[in-house]
C-alpha cells in the first residue's frame, strides 16, 4: 500500500489532452515551434528579420537565449515533478529517483554553469556526457575548457559510465541523472502511455538508435582526427566541419529537441531516448551484459497489460511476465513504472547478484 | 487434422499456440462469441476508468491469429454431436467438424437468486458487454467499448441500461457480493465518485480468504475511499418501478435505494449449452476431466474455468483463475497435438489488489487443519502490512500477506519443505518482493502474536 504500488487509478484515455485529442495538438505544435525558434533563431533572423527568443532572455537580464531555455527547462521539470509525485509519490523509488533527477538538473544542468559564468568562468555542464553531448570529445572544444574538465569528460564517459551501467543498468544515467530523461519523466510523464508497443516500432528503434550511435562515433572520430592530423590529410579537414554541423543540426537540434520534445503529446515522452539517443544505445549494449534486470514472479501475471501500457520505452513487459521470464532489455531505462502499476506485484527491478541466484537475506530479528 | 477450440480466452489461446508450435500443418479453428481477439478480462476495471483502452488489455498483437494461422469463427456454440464429431453453432457458420475438440468456454457470472434480479439496471462485471453496460449506467456518456447485439440469453450480448430509460446516469450504485470482482467494481465506482454501497452477506469482507483483522483493515480502507460497506446484509429481493427499472436493494434489515446494481457473487462454469454432451460435475457444473484434461468422450478435452480439476483436498472443482487457465491451456494444447502431458497444480496460491492494498496468499490458510497454530504480525510504520503464518502439526502450511509484495513461489517452497514457523519467521525476508528502496519488514520475535 505505502511506499510501493499504484495508489488509486489513472484515466489518461478519458482526458483529451493525454489521448491525442483536444489540447494535445496545440501543445505539440507549441513545443515544436518553440524548439524550432530556439535552435534556428539565426535562420529566423535572416529570413523573417527578427529573433523570437533572445529578446525575452534579454528582458529577463539573461546573457543569451540558452540560459532562458535552461531556466524554462528547470521550471518544466519541477512542475512536472510536482504532478508526478502527486500521482506516484507514495512510491519510495519514485520519490528518490525523481528528486535526484530534478536536483541534478537544477544544480548541475543550470545553477552551476550559470554561477560559473557569472564569475567569468567558462560554464561547464557536468551532467551531460559524451556521446549525448558529443562536443565533450571534440578536442577543438576541449581546448577551450579547463584541463580538469577534459579529464573528467574522458573518465566519466569511458570509465565511470561502463562501470556504473554494468552494476546498476543504464537507469543510473537515463532515469536518475540525464536532463532529457528527466524532462521526459516529469513534464512528459502525462503522455507516457502513448509510446508505441508495436513490433514495427521495435524494429524501427533498433535500426534507428544504433545508426545514430554509429554516426556519433564516426562524427567524433572525424572531428578529432581533423584536430590532430587535419593539416596533413586534406579531405579530412574539408569533411570535418560539415559533418560536425550536420550531426549537430540533425541529431542535436531536430531529433533531440524539435521532434524529441515537440512530439511528447503524440508519441510519448521517450521518443528521443528510445529511437535516437546515442548514449542510450551505448548504455543499452552495456546493460545487456550487466546485472540490472526486471525480475518476474513465477506464474502470477494476469495479463492485464498495465506494465506494457505504461512502459515509456515501448517494451512489451507483459509478454515477459506471461512467460515467467526475468529479462534485461537494452532499451529499458529503469523508470520503475511497470513494477509500480502491476496490480499483482509481479515485477521487480533489481541489480541481480552475480550468478543470478536468489539473494539470501537473513532477517535480523532481535528477540 | 482439424483442431477446434471453443473459447478465445487465455486457455483456448494458449492451447492453440501450443498446438501450432508442435503441429505446423494442422488446421486450428477458434470459436468465440465475445471477441475477435484474446482479451484479459482481469483488466476490465482499468478500461472502465480509462487507465487503459480496450485494445491495451489484449495480450497479443492483433495480427497474431494470421501469423499463427489460427482461423477464427465468431459465433455461439450451441451443442456438440460427439458421435459425428461435430460442433453446432448459432451464427453464420452453423457447424464445424472436428478431429479433436477443446472446450475452453470459461465462466459466466452467477445470476442473482433473488426476486427482481432480472430488472433493468441489474448486471454483472465479467464480460465485455458487462463493461459496456456499466459504462452506460455509471457515466451515461458514450461508452469506451461497444459490443454487438448478440443473443439475449448470452452473457456476451449487449444489454440495455436503465440509465438510458431514466435519462440520467446512476448516482446510487450498489454492489452485491463480498469477493474480488465485488471489490474491483466498488473501487472503480468509488473512483467515479459515486460512493457505491457494497453489500455483503458475511460478517466481514471475503471470509474465504481473509480473517476478521485483515478484512477489518480492508473495510476501513474502503470506507476511507467513500465506499459504504454493509456487512451481514443478506439480500432478500430487488425492487423496481413501473418501467421495470431497479429502485431498491432490500436486505433482511434495510431497504437501500439503488439505480444500478452490480451482482458479483461469483462465476459458474459456462456449460449449460453442452446439454448432456459431456459429463459434468453435478455441484459446480464443471466438465469432468482427467489429469490430462481429457473428458470421457474420445478426442474431447476441456481447460480453464469450465473444467473441473482435482484440488489438493481431493474434490473436483473448477479453478477460476487466470494463470491456472493459462497452464491448463498449455497442457491441453500438448494433448491436442498428440503428446502426453499432465496438469499438476501444486501448492495453492493467489494474489489480488484490494483497492491499494496488495494481497498474497499461499497454501492453506483458514482451512481448520489438525494442530493448527497461527502467528500474526501487524506492521504500522512507513509501511502498513500484515503477515499471517499458519502451521499444522509443526509444519508451515500457509500464509496470508497484506500490504507488501512477496514471492509466493519461495513461500510455497517452504510449505513443500515442511519448515517450522520459527524457521519461516527468521527467513521471511528471503521471500520479500518489495520494490527497491522500500525498507524491509523487520520485527522482533515477540511482535508476532500467537492466535
Amino acid at each position: 500500500m505505502d511506499l510501493q504500488g499504484q495508489n488509486g487509478l489513472d484515466h489518461p484515455w478519458r482526458e483529451a489532452w493525454r489521448s491525442r485529442g483536444g489540447l494535445a495538438i496545440p501543445i505539440a505544435l507549441g513545443l515544436t515551434l518553440f524548439y524550432l525558434a530556439l535552435y534556428f533563431e539565426d535562420d529566423f533572423q535572416s529570413s523573417l528579420g527578427f529573433r523570437p527568443i533572445t529578446p525575452i532572455a534579454t528582458a529577463l537580464h539573461l546573457e543569451d537565449r540558452w540560459y532562458l531555455y535552461g531556466l524554462l527547462y528547470c521550471v518544466a521539470m519541477i512542475g512536472g515533478a510536482v504532478r508526478y509525485l502527486r500521482h506516484h509519490g507514495n512510491s519510495r523509488y519514485h520519490q528518490v529517483r525523481i528528486s535526484v533527477n530534478v536536483g541534478i538538473q537544477v544544480l548541475l544542468g543550470f545553477t552551476l554553469p550559470f554561477v560559473m559564468h557569472l564569475f567569468g568562468e567558462r560554464d561547464l555542464y557536468f551532467s551531460y556526457l559524451w556521446p549525448l553531448k558529443i562536443e565533450n570529445f571534440y578536442p577543438q572544444d576541449l581546448a577551450h575548457y579547463p584541463a580538469y574538465f577534459a579529464v573528467y569528460s574522458l573518465i566519466a564517459s569511458l570509465v565511470l559510465t561502463p562501470i556504473l551501467t554494468l552494476r546498476f543498468g543504464k537507469r543510473w544515467y537515463c532515469s536518475w541523472i540525464c536532463g532529457c530523461g528527466g524532462l521526459a519523466n516529469t513534464f512528459g510523464d502525462p503522455w507516457r502511455h502513448l509510446t508505441s508497443k508495436s513490433t514495427k516500432s521495435w524494429r524501427f528503434e533498433r535500426v534507428s538508435v544504433h545508426t545514430v550511435m554509429v554516426l556519433a562515433v564516426v562524427t567524433t572520430l572525424i572531428v578529432a582526427l581533423d584536430f590532430f592530423i587535419g593539416a596533413e590529410v586534406g579531405w579530412l579537414h574539408v569533411a570535418a566541419s560539415p559533418v560536425r554541423r550536420v550531426y549537430g543540426m540533425v541529431v542535436g537540434a531536430i531529433l533531440a529537441g524539435v521532434v524529441g520534445v515537440g512530439f511528447y503529446p503524440l508519441f510519448g515522452p521517450r521518443l528521443w531516448c528510445r529511437n535516437f539517443c546515442p548514449m542510450a544505445a551505448m548504455l543499452g549494449l552495456i546493460q545487456k551484459a550487466g546485472r540490472f534486470r526486471i525480475r518476474v514472479k513465477k506464474d502470477m501475471c494476469i495479463s492485464c497489460g498495465n506494465c506494457s501500457s505504461y512502459c515509456e520505452m515501448g517494451i512489451d513487459v507483459r509478454a515477459y511476465a506471461e512467460k515467467n521470464e526475468s529479462f534485461t532489455r537494452a532499451s529499458c531505462v529503469g523508470c520503475g513504472m511497470c513494477a509500480h502499476v502491476c496490480p499483482r506485484g509481479v515485477l521487480k527491478l533489481e541489480n541481480a547478484p552475480s550468478g543470478g541466484a536468489r539473494k539470501l537475506r537473513l532477517a535480523v530479528l532481535p528477540s | 487434422m482439424h483442431v477446434v477450440i471453443v473459447g478465445n480466452g487465455i486457455a483456448g489461446m494458449e492451447a492453440a499456440l501450443a498446438v501450432r508450435a508442435r503441429q505446423p500443418g494442422w488446421d486450428i479453428t477458434i470459436v468465440s462469441e465475445e471477441s475477435d481477439h484474446l482479451l484479459a478480462r482481469t483488466a476490465l476495471m482499468y478500461v472502465f476508468t480509462g487507465q487503459m483502452r480496450a485494445v491495451d488489455i489484449e495480450p497479443l498483437e492483433r495480427d497474431a491469429y494470421v501469423r499463427h494461422r489460427l482461423r477464427r469463427v465468431r459465433g455461439r456454440a450451441i451443442g456438440i454431436d460427439t458421435a459425428k464429431k461435430r460442433l453446432r453453432l448459432a451464427g453464420e457458420t452453423t457447424s464445424l467438424d472436428y478431429d479433436r475438440l477443446l472446450v475452453a468456454c470459461g465462466s459466466r457470472p452467477r445470476p442473482g437468486p433473488w426476486p427482481g434480479a432480472e430488472l433493468r439496471g441489474v448486471g454483472s462485471f465479467v464480460t465485455m458487454s458487462d463493461l459496456a453496460w456499466l459504462e452506460r449506467e455509471a457515466r451515461g456518456d458514450a461508452p469506451l467499448v461497444d459490443v454487438p447485439a448478440g443473443d439475449a440469453r448470452s452473457p456476451y450480448a449487449r444489454r440495455a441500461a436503465a440509465a438510458t430509460t431514466r435519462g440520467h446516469h446512476a448516482t446510487k450504485p450498489v454492489v452485491i457480493g463480498g469477493g474480488l470482482i465485488g471489490i474491483e467494481v466498488a473501487e472503480i465506482l468509488a473512483a467515479e465518485k459515486l460512493a457505491p454501497r457494497f453489500v455483503m452477506r458475511d460478517e466481514w469482507f471475503w471470509p474465504m480468504a481473509l480473517d476478521a483483522r485483515e478484512a477489518g483493515w480492508i473495510a476501513e480502507h474502503m470506507r476511507a475511499h467513500g465506499v459504504q460497506v454493509e456487512l451481514e446484509a443478506d439480500v432478500v429481493r430487488l425492487d423496481g418501478d413501473a418501467h421495470g427499472l431497479v429502485t431498491h436493494v432490500v436486505t433482511k434489515d434495510a431497504r437501500h435505494e439503488a439505480d444500478v446494481v452490480v451482482v458479483a457473487i461469483g462465476v459458474v462454469p459456462n456449460t449449460d449449452w453442452l446439454d448432456g454432451a459431456l459429463p459434468l460435475e453435478p455441484k459446480s457444473g464443471a466438465i469432468v476431466v482427467d489429469e490430462g484434461l481429457a473428458t470421457s468422450v474420445p478426442d474431447v478435452f476441456a481447460a480453464g474455468d469450465c473444467a473441473g480439476v482435482r484440488w489438493w483436498d481431493g474434490t473436483v472443482r473448477p479453478e477460476q483463475l487466470w494463470y491456472t487457465a493459462r497452464d491448463q491451456g498449455r497442457i491441453a494444447g500438448a494433448r491436442l497435438a498428440g503428446e502426453s502431458a499432465m496438469y499438476a497444480r501444486g501448492t495453492w496460491y493467489n494474489s489480488a489488489k484490494l483497492f491499494d492494498v496488495e494481497y498474497t496468499t499461499v497454501g492453506r490458510v483458514g482451512a481448520d487443519l489438525p494442530a493448527e497454530r497461527t502467528l500474526f504480525l501487524e506492521e504500522r510504520g512507513a509501511v502498513r502490512s500484515t503477515v499471517r503464518l499458519v502451521s499444522s502439526e509443526e509444519r508451515f502450511v500457509g500464509a496470508n500477506l497484506l500490504g507488501r509484495r512477496w514471492d509466493h513461489s519461495v513461500l510455497a517452497e517452504w510449505i513443500d519443505e515442511g519448515r517450522t514457523l520459527d524457521w519461516v519467521i527468521s527467513h521471511l525476508l528471503e521471500a520479500s518482493f518489495d520494490t527497491e528502496l522500500v525498507p524491509p519488514l523487520r520485527a522482533a520475535r515477540q511482535a508476532w502474536a500467537e492466535s
